[in-house]
């Protein structure tokens, strides 16, 4: 059992299941818009849990997918304790620990995915200037003012929304949003999707707590630090 | 002045270190769009596909600078040929960028994705080499392109990873387009890895290098064209 979970065969084979998998999900997806559209609109396990479960004939790759990947996590893992375990010596110290600086960072990654699946919340809604919405964590989100910027031809150039975040009825935050420039507070991130006029300036708002993001960050980071070692290393040899 | 790169790429027919005074165009052309609509020339079918081309080009200058005309120019000509034309029939974007767009991730995003795209090709056409000649080198050449693309490939999907968390707040979406390039990260490790087992190296890996192109291809243009998705291009 465990030379099944430390061969590259395993990893070779598992790719491939899993790289068939998702284009069977690719072609799914489109055809199926009413098991699949709300897949992304909140927290992924509560998706797998009224909607996932009950379309099992559209839905059998997606878990089929999970299993792919359980098995490369646990697959990666295990190549790379053997690695380690083996004796090293200072001449290839670099070339073997890249390649697990790289499963580490795609482990991170995975784990990133499962905490954002399961853990934390994904809120939308529209706000006009001055109003309030309420938040989880006894908190609540205020527009104070928007203002929006269009060009000659009348397209928008940009956007922002001043806001204010209360906690307990306490102000704690106050900050601009606007395209890519949201506002953090204690792992919660605020953000500006678009903004409408519907009689006075709306702003569509989301607010979005993923507690995955921080591990995804430094998957990511890992990663590109391990494959451009690699890259340089495995450059010259070849 | 599109046109006028039809009759400089083909220079390289002569030898293959004369595709630099297209590429010079090629790049004052680039840079000329770029700051005439003050964004990165690189939305939408005619910016990217031009954008592809010249990278192929670069790539193939760099790699072809001290070799005589041989297949590797009569393949890669071709390509760069097809998507300078699939380039100049696509209508150009000629506004600014979105205001979602005006970000250093995304322009760090696309360029790489596109410069991977290019080493992918280029991969693909060691790959036809190698099988052809049954060259030695040409693989070597064919694994070197790839491993450079896929670290790319990795970084430019990081990259838009930050800028989608930082654009609307996740990382990663489930939508046709998200599972293709997935799919085109996980064929490519599928394919460094399948290198080192036994019963799969050799022409079995190298045809998966050139197969790994026809993916590629059809993340950029089919899904787009034919799947929905938070991507355009």
């Amino acid at each position: 059992m465990y030379n099944f979970f430390r061969s590259l065969k395993t990893t070779v084979w598992t790719l491939l299941g899993l790289v068939i998998l998702f284009f069977i999900g690719s072609y799914l997806m489109p055809m199926h818009r009413e098991v699949f559209s709300s897949m992304n609109d909140g927290l992924l396990f509560d998706w797998v849990e009224n909607v996932a479960s009950q379309n099992l004939w559209q839905t059998w790759w997606f878990f089929a997918a999970l299993a792919g990947l359980m098995l490369l996590t646990i697959n990666t893992l295990v190549c790379s304790w053997q690695s380690i375990r083996e004796r090293w010596s200072r001449h290839d110290f670099l070339l073997r620990l890249s390649p697990q600086i790289i499963h580490l960072g795609f482990f991170f990654i995975l784990l990133a995915h499962l905490l954002g699946a399961g853990w934390g919340y994904r809120l939308s809604g529209a706000l006009p200037e001055g109003a309030s919405a309420p938040l989880p964590e006894d908190r609540a989100i205020v527009v104070r003012n928007i203002s929006a910027s269009v060009d000659g031809n009348g397209s928008l150039t940009d956007w922002s929304a001043a806001i204010y975040v209360l906690e307990k009825g306490v102000r704690v935050k106050v900050g601009i949003l606007g395209p890519n420039q949201p506002l953090f507070y204690k792992g919660v991130g605020f953000y500006l999707k678009s903004l409408s006029n519907e009689g006075m300036p709306v702003a569509h708002l989301m607010v979005n707590k993923d507690p995955g993001a921080i591990w995804a960050l430094i998957g990511g980071i890992l990663f590109m630090l391990g494959s451009i070692t690699l890259l340089a290393l495995k450059w010259k040899k070849a | 002045m599109d046109y006028i790169l039809f009759l400089l790429y083909p220079l390289s027919l002569v030898r293959p270190r004369f595709m630099l005074p297209a590429l010079a165009l090629h790049a004052f052309l680039i840079v000329t769009s770029a700051l005439q609509f003050g964004r990165i020339p690189l939305i939408g079918m005619h910016d990217t596909l031009g954008f592809l081309a010249f990278a192929i080009g670069v790539i193939y200058l760099i790699t072809a600078w001290n070799r005589e005309r041989d297949l590797f120019t009569y393949l890669t000509l071709p390509l760069i040929m097809i998507f300078l034309a699939g380039s100049v029939v696509s209508p150009p974007v000629t506004h600014g960028m979105p205001p979602v767009l005006k970000t250093i991730w995304f322009e760090l995003h696309v360029i790489l994705s596109f410069v991977s795209y290019a080493l992918f090709a280029i991969g693909a056409v060691f790959g036809l080499l190698a099988l052809y000649d049954d060259d030695v080198r040409a693989e070597s050449n064919q694994y070197r392109s790839l491993l450079l693309g896929y670290v790319l490939f990795s970084i430019a999907m990081i990259f838009g990873g930050i800028w989608a968390f930082l654009a609307w707040g996740t990382y990663w979406l489930w939508t046709p387009k998200e599972l293709w390039t997935t799919i085109v990260w996980l064929f490519y490790g599928l394919y460094l890895h399948a290198r080192l087992v036994r019963g799969w190296s050799g022409p079995k890996v190298t045809w998966m290098g050139i197969f790994g192109f026809v993916i590629v291809l059809f993340t950029y243009a089919g899904v787009g064209l034919l799947m929905k998705s938070s991507h355009e291009f």
